[in-house]
């Protein structure tokens, strides 16, 4: 290694590097929120992988059943936005967990966690970065590009107009569920120090669930058990059993529970 | 702004205990503004628990400790906007490039134009050296590389307080070298706290050094107080040639008989007898000792002298010590 600095640099480099720059904004909790949202968010869109999520979303939510449809294998009497509602629900909520199961484990086991918050850098917002890109890049990829081309593909086959109103609650239930998943598995990720757990109990959650929900409605009232049924009511105008309100209060209050878990037990965490 | 003399590192009674073992028992420690502060002890001795506490990367068990006057628990975010930090076996994102990581680095302590910034980046690129390997992703770096892009990313936002665990232990001698040359180079603007085990460094740049052993603090001074002596005493050796025992005995006795001196060893080998001889009062010593051996004509003196003590003599001694009780 060489100590010698280019000719070209000053020799007071102390007053040279202070000049023009001022100090990053952020203090306290916030500290380093916004260098690091911008990092997680370019990993969502400015990436190599930004190509893939274009593809593969559209392709498994709009294109399996509109290849389906092609092949005659689904009736004209029923509507796209049943697919959409349904296969972004649930695929959504298998690639929000598998997405977000190293978020914070592969920090913590890497190391970079602990070099991250050696910088001024708090620990809310290392959390809050991650929750927050993760809910911008399943709303781009997952909920509102495969939405739009439902749209489209609505109004090429029937001709008509979906209501935009009820469309966007609905995918505001979709996003609800994924939001649901996602908390949960930061949570599980700052809880753990290996991806089986985050991954056993998260699918578990959301097979177990589906399995009990025969069995044990109540289970109904309190996970998302039917988000997908729930968003296309929500879109279709129908009204909601007061089963499915209680889901949708419970899913939501849960999120918050899980985000504000999550940001306690890791402000306690050491590296 | 901070008085030439005023404490970057204060610790009191700082403690850490993991479940049963102690990492770290009742710290005191005071880092003056622009010293090297060499911090020394064996594996597993807590000089990373330290630096992990003064980050707020772990939380005491009991004490409580400051930097630049803030409580490192409570102003934890503050305190970091002033320091640079080196660890151990240094991480980052795998798939970025080392400019890249510089960049983020450099965006947690300064926003500006963005030409102002990537100047910035440069210029740590080129203080370590690594322009050519700048645009690489740092997966393929190897331990000497990453120890200097650990560097470059610790001295971005021209820290106050330059904390380095272990700089030096992954490299060859001349990237050893070079750190160290880049530490003394940084002292004019800069407070250097840094662990290490490797003592020969710790002499050459350090002014001040304390010793760690078990999690206690064993020894802090300045480091030509603590190569002088250990625990106060000061060590003559004196070389006799061999031949008039009752000379030599009656030598002893009279040696021996001073109220400063401590302990006398005597070790005889190729017709010569060398005495290794401790004392309390270095004054008197200077001025009595070879006339108290002089005083009998029959005595030849081949050699006497003050000792001097290199740093590993001081540490395995101390440590020595402090083990064996």
């Amino acid at each position: 290694m060489t100590a010698q600095t280019h000719p070209h640099v000053t020799h007071d480099l102390r007053l040279a590097a202070r000049q023009g720059l001022l100090p990053a904004r952020g203090s306290g909790w916030l500290g380093g929120f916004n260098n690091m949202f911008a990092k997680e968010l370019g990993e969502w869109f400015r990436t190599r992988r930004w190509w893939g999520r274009i593809l593969i979303w559209p392709a498994l939510i709009n294109g399996v059943p509109g290849l389906f449809r092609a092949l005659k294998q689904i009736p004209p009497e029923i509507p796209d936005i049943l697919y959409y509602f349904q296969i972004s629900v649930i695929a959504g909520t298998i690639g929000m967990i598998i997405m977000a199961q190293d978020e914070i484990i592969q920090e913590k086991q890497s190391g970079t966690a602990a070099w991250i918050l050696s910088k001024p850098a708090a620990r809310r917002a290392f959390i809050l970065t991650k929750l927050l890109s993760d809910i911008i890049g399943a709303l781009a990829f997952i909920v509102v590009l495969p939405g739009l081309i439902t749209l489209v593909q609505t109004y090429l086959t029937t001709h008509q107009l979906v209501p935009l109103l009820p469309f966007l609650a609905g995918a505001g239930v979709v996003m609800l569920a994924l939001i649901f998943y996602l908390s949960l598995v930061i949570l599980l990720g700052v809880l753990f120090e290996s991806r089986g757990p985050v991954l056993a109990i998260a699918f578990g959650v959301m097979i177990g669930g589906m399995f009990c929900a025969s069995s044990l409605p109540q289970v109904g009232y309190v996970l998302p058990m039917s988000m997908d049924k729930i968003s296309l009511m929500v879109a279709l105008e129908q009204p909601l059993p007061a089963a499915d309100v209680s889901q949708l209060i419970s899913v939501a209050v849960l999120s918050i529970v899980f985000t504000l878990v999550a940001l306690w037990r890791f402000q306690n965490k050491e590296f | 702004m901070d008085s030439p003399n005023s404490l970057v590192i204060e610790t009191q009674n700082l403690s850490k205990t993991y479940k049963e073992a102690q990492a770290l028992s009742g710290l005191n420690l005071t880092v003056k503004q622009n010293s090297i502060f060499g911090f020394l002890g064996p594996n597993g001795a807590g000089k990373s628990t330290t630096i992990k506490l003064l980050l707020g990367l772990i939380k005491p068990s009991q004490g409580r400790a400051t930097v630049f006057g803030h409580d490192v628990q409570r102003d934890s975010v503050e305190v970091r906007k002033r320091i640079g930090y080196l660890a151990q076996d240094p991480r980052y994102y795998e798939h970025m490039t080392a400019r890249q990581i510089i960049g983020y680095t450099a965006r947690f302590f300064y926003r500006g134009p963005k030409e102002l910034l990537e100047a910035r980046v440069q210029e740590v690129i080129e203080l370590v050296g690594l322009e050519d390997k700048a645009d690489r992703p740092v997966r393929g770096f190897s331990g000497g590389e990453r120890q200097r892009l650990g560097i470059a990313q610790a001295q971005v936002n021209y820290p106050d307080l330059l904390i380095l665990d272990e700089p030096a232990a992954a490299l060859d001698p001349m990237g050893r070298h070079d750190v160290l040359e880049v530490m003394e180079k940084l002292r004019k603007y800069t407070t250097i706290f840094y662990s290490t085990h490797i003592l020969e460094d710790v002499q050459r740049v350090s002014d001040t050094v304390a010793i760690l052993n078990r999690g206690m603090l064993i020894a802090e001074a300045p480091i030509n107080q603590l190569l002088q002596g250990n625990g106060g005493s000061v060590m003559y050796t004196i070389t006799l040639k061999s031949g008039v025992e009752t000379a030599i005995t009656e030598a002893q006795d009279r040696v021996t008989g001073q109220p400063w001196v401590q302990h006398l060893s005597m070790a005889a080998q190729d017709g010569q007898i060398d005495w290794q001889v401790s004392v309390t009062d270095d004054a008197a010593a200077e001025d009595l000792l070879l006339r108290l051996i002089l005083e009998d004509r029959n005595l030849k003196v081949k050699h006497f002298g003050r000792k001097a003590y290199n740093l590993e003599d001081v540490f395995l001694e101390m440590i020595g010590k402090e083990n064996s009780k």
